[in-house]
């Protein structure tokens, strides 16, 4: 099917309008990045001016000289990996065992307990609600609150559930005949066999923790613990509000551009080197994603 | 004694009865395989001897210790699976160590006893790689390691072959055997293959339906069949079972096929049961080729030769029914092609009850 | 009374032995129970004159009253009008596109060229939403923005775009789009993976051309998938990206892009009336789940398979 010469002019024709066409879909997916890059190294007067397209104007990196000079950027950036692996762990700790308890065939209730964690995919209280009992709870401006409170999903147990009740039963039966306990088989036996699944929900929860925003900013009030997200967001409204920051600025080294999009490119790299593991892996998710009760 | 014993064993699922009261004796030592079509619970029967799968009813003994509520890991039962349950992410050496390790041994017995069993299965070599590396046949090996390391009482070996091809599992089939002569463990081994089941038991359980049809050698089976299941199950081809009325001469019973007379033995059920419809079997490895004189000469009419090398099956319609019968080549063929008489001893006919489908005559049936 | 008796010793000699299983599945049951369905038994202020210092339990009931007090506010009406046209327009627009790409991906025969595409389109998914809304703002700023450039570059004149309510819904679906598109290809990718080569094959021997063979067998081929995640857009249909929302919308703005949950979020948790936004919230809730309920029916009955 690959062989080129075997098509026909028609064909070939074909396949490379498709080819152009995917290509200016991926380039205008790419630019976008492209874009920050430039205006973050841009001239502030240059990027304020709307000048900026490709590569930087005025090379600088006075934009990155003032975000990195900020310690509110380092300690939100400190707290995004707190609570990212931190979150991550917890989630693990939680969901791992979790799944495992209502793959078994023995529990007691395995149906209605199923049942309980799928029924909140399909109602959730809201808002409101969740916020108040997070205020009740005294989890309002803690690291423990935040990460707890979003350490678990019926997404993620039922995806790790699936893939245990598809482990033949003879590698648990044979665990057991060789004196292993229910931890036993699960730590020895489920999750090496596991991996893939494990894998997969430990990066859903890592890309969570990372990108998550709105509840850190609804729930943190010290901005000590705020994380990167909510630290860029804030930089955003303040500088957008500000006028003569703007005004003030042209001709400095920075302005309201090259410093957001400064913070935007900071945030992005560990992304980036992280997206290479995560790509191997999410196909493999995404098809395990069939979830089904 | 390691021997196991079934007393009345039944499994329900639900209202569902699978198992029919199971009596069955092992002895020590004794390698017994059960054997029989798909769904006659014969895996259930082992998983319940292994814990498994509870026990509805009656008690299972092993080693003169009932078991009914043990839990798997304390009856000293090693099981092979049908799957091997290899762990992918373990070398071999690391499976076989797997269930001693949970056990808590000591590290320098670990690796001693690792050793002696790679050295008995030829392992030494592979013990550092990956199942994924290994052949099929390895990874059954890699699998029995796992159990002979234990120094089980019991080995249980659920279909241990059915996932190989036909050449390595003969090949397997002969290294069982001899591993089983040379450790002299009692064994239970379940297949639905009566060819394994004839190579490799002392005695061979027939199962059929959550019931034991019968038990006994290999060649008790073969030649003393208790009923036209056993019959049909046991041998390759199976035994021809042919419908034919029962009839009187003045030199005894006799029945008609296809226009020719077919003296049948002399069996006490037989009297005063003319006119009565009877099963006659006919083992395809009886028959001599042609008309001999003192045989029952039966016509036949080929429609297929099958060449195996030595050995040709001749197909043919005989009463209706598909008849085969077994015949020697002697390197040619060419003298089968026109075979149109078949002849057997009537000493080697058997005889069934075609309402009940038990055999006449059996050493067992008539003492019942 | 023997029955129950019996099955008490059952469960005792049960627990004796799956004790384990117990104890690991203690902590996600908590979990669920503490964090999800404590906040279910909060719903109620929905129908109760909530005060902070009486809490959720001894505050007084009021009925239906937040409810007409919804149904009579042009606002709460104007969320409810713009959160089924934001989500009716991401359906139209967004759904079609990944299906698009997987066919076109699917044509693709240089592979170094398809892996790379590939990582590139999947890459917006893994994205911050603030980052999203940042780069939209940069992008779309009035003076210093790209696309202003642009458009002063082709001789038209240069639109303020985040503060004109008839751009806010282009400019959040096609954010939308280029974030998840690419991303939610995979699904269709992996069931074009699943037909069987042979069909290509044997149509190849008919004399079929690649654009044929995408139509006639391709697309009827992942018919069914694209037929299920419809279902299951269908039914999350209410869920817009309220967090994208609110980092891109303003007061100009809120005609068109104000949702249910943006206003639940001003009005709750900005302006503490929370027992009127939870009344919001349930409303919310229970549409979308009446949606999801129907699309699972209609999943179950056309491909007999339950989406969960």
């Amino acid at each position: 099917m690959t062989n080129m010469n075997l098509y026909s002019r028609g064909d070939k024709f074909f396949v490379r309008i498709n080819m152009v066409l995917i290509a200016l879909f991926t380039i205008s997916t790419l630019y976008p990045f492209i874009y920050i890059t430039a205006v973050s190294f841009s001239n502030g007067s240059e990027a304020a001016a709307g000048n900026v397209v490709w590569r930087p104007l005025g090379f600088t990196i006075g934009a990155y000289e003032r975000v990195l000079s900020e310690p509110l950027f380092w300690s939100s950036y400190v707290n995004t990996f707190i609570y990212t692996i931190g979150g991550t762990i917890v989630s693990l700790i939680i969901i791992i065992p979790g799944a495992y308890a209502l793959s078994r065939r023995q529990l007691v209730g395995r149906r209605f307990w199923n049942l309980m964690v799928a029924f909140t995919m399909w109602f959730n209280a809201g808002l409101i609600p969740f916020f108040l009992n997070m205020r009740d709870l005294g989890l309002m401006d803690s690291y423990f609150g935040l990460i707890i409170a979003f350490a678990c999903n019926a997404f993620n147990i039922i995806l790790l559930r699936n893939f245990f009740e598809a482990i033949p039963s003879s590698f648990e039966e044979a665990a057991r005949m060789d004196g292993a306990n229910e931890f036993q088989v699960l730590w020895k036996v489920f999750v090496p066999l596991s991996k893939p699944a494990i894998v997969t929900i430990t990066l859903f929860c890592m890309v969570a923790r990372w990108n998550g925003f709105f509840w850190a900013m609804v729930l943190l009030k010290d901005e000590g613990k705020i994380p990167l997200q909510v630290y860029l967001r804030q930089v955003i409204a303040e500088l957008q509000d500000d006028e003569e920051f703007g005004q003030s600025l042209i001709d400095a080294t920075y302005s309201f551009e090259t410093v957001t999009s400064s913070i935007m490119v900071c945030s992005i790299i560990p992304v980036l080197i992280f997206y290479p593991f995560i790509q191997k892996y999410f196909n493999k998710g995404i098809m395990m994603g069939g979830v089904k009760e | 004694m390691a021997g196991v014993e079934l007393k009345k064993i039944v499994k329900k699922y639900g209202n569902t009865q699978v198992v029919h009261g199971i009596d069955l004796v092992v002895e020590e030592k004794e390698f017994v395989v059960l054997v029989g079509p798909s769904g006659c619970a014969k895996s259930t029967t082992l998983r319940m001897v292994a814990g498994l799968e509870e026990i509805t009813g009656g008690e299972i003994t092993i080693d003169g210790r009932v078991c009914n509520t043990i839990a798997p890991k304390d009856r000293d039962v090693a099981m092979v699976f049908q799957n091997y349950a290899l762990y992918p992410h373990l070398n071999v050496y690391e499976n076989i160590a797997f269930g001693l390790r949970i056990r808590k041994e000591k590290k320098a017995n670990i690796e001693a006893s690792v050793e002696e069993v790679a050295e008995i299965l030829g392992l030494t070599e592979y013990l550092e790689r990956r199942p994924a590396d290994l052949s099929g046949g390895q990874r059954q090996r890699v699998a029995m390691g796992r159990a002979i390391v234990r120094h089980p009482k019991v080995f249980l070996f659920d279909e241990p072959l059915s996932n190989l091809d036909a050449k390595l599992r003969t090949q397997m089939r002969a290294e069982i055997k001899r591993l089983h002569k040379r450790l002299g463990v009692t064994s239970i081994y379940v297949t639905h293959d009566q060819v394994e089941a004839m190579t490799l038991a002392d005695r061979i359980v027939v199962m059929q339906d959550g019931r034991i049809e019968q038990i006994g050698t290999p060649m008790e089976l073969f030649n003393n069949p208790v009923n036209t299941f056993v019959a049909g199950f046991i041998g390759s081809p199976p035994m021809n079972q042919i419908d034919a009325e029962v009839q009187k001469s003045s030199t005894g019973y006799f029945v008609e096929i296809d226009g020719a007379k077919i003296k049948l033995p002399k069996l006490k059920e037989l009297e005063g049961a003319e006119g009565k419809t009877v099963v006659v079997g006919l083992r395809p490895e009886h028959f001599e080729l042609g008309k001999v004189k003192g045989l029952n000469n039966l016509p036949v009419e080929l429609d297929l030769v099958e060449t195996l090398g030595s050995e040709a099956l001749l197909h043919a319609m005989v009463a209706n029914t598909p008849f085969v019968v077994k015949a020697e080549t002697n390197g040619s063929i060419d003298h089968l092609e026109d075979i149109s008489t078949v002849s057997i001893n009537t000493d080697l006919i058997k005889v069934f009850d075609k309402e009940t489908g038990l055999a006449m005559g059996h050493p067992t049936s008539t003492n019942s | 009374m023997e029955n129950m008796q019996n099955r008490m010793s059952w469960l005792k000699e049960h627990l004796r032995n799956e004790w384990q299983i117990y104890v690991m599945l203690a902590p996600t049951i908590i979990w669920f129970i503490v964090f999800l369905y404590k906040p279910m038994y909060g719903l109620q202020i929905a129908f109760k004159d909530y005060s902070i210092f009486r809490g959720v339990a001894n505050s007084p009931w009021v009925g239906f009253e937040h409810f007409h007090t919804l149904f009579g506010s042009d606002q709460f009406l104007r969320a409810v009008k713009n959160t089924f046209m934001i989500s009716m327009l991401s359906l139209c627009f967004g759904f079609p596109m990944p299906i698009i790409l997987a066919l076109m991906f699917n044509e693709i025969t240089n592979q170094v060229f398809k892996k790379t595409a590939q990582t590139i389109v999947y890459l917006p998914h893994f994205i911050s939403t603030v980052i999203i809304a940042g780069i939209v703002i940069t992008a779309f700023s009035p003076s210093a923005g790209i696309v202003n450039t642009f458009l002063e570059w082709l001789g038209f004149e240069s639109i303020y775009f985040l503060i004109k309510p008839e751009w806010f819904r282009p400019i959040f679906i096609g954010s939308g789009i280029w974030q998840e598109a690419g991303f939610s290809s995979i699904v269709f990718l992996a069931a074009i993976a699943g037909v069987s080569p042979s069909l290509y094959e044997s149509a190849v021997v008919d004399g079929a051309s690649r654009w044929q063979m995408m139509w006639k067998i391709t697309l009827p081929a992942i018919l069914p998938t694209i037929i299920i995640m419809l279902i299951i857009r269908i039914g999350n249909l209410l869920e817009v990206g309220f967090e994208l929302i609110i980092l891109l919308y303003q007061p100009s703005t809120y005609s068109t892009g104000d949702v249910i949950n943006t206003l639940i979020y001003r009005q709750g948790l900005q302006g503490a009336q929370y027992d009127l936004a939870a009344a919001a919230g349930l409303f919310n809730a229970t549409v979308a789940f009446v949606l999801v309920m129907t699309a699972n029916t209609i999943s179950k009955r056309y491909s007999r398979t339950s989406l969960w």
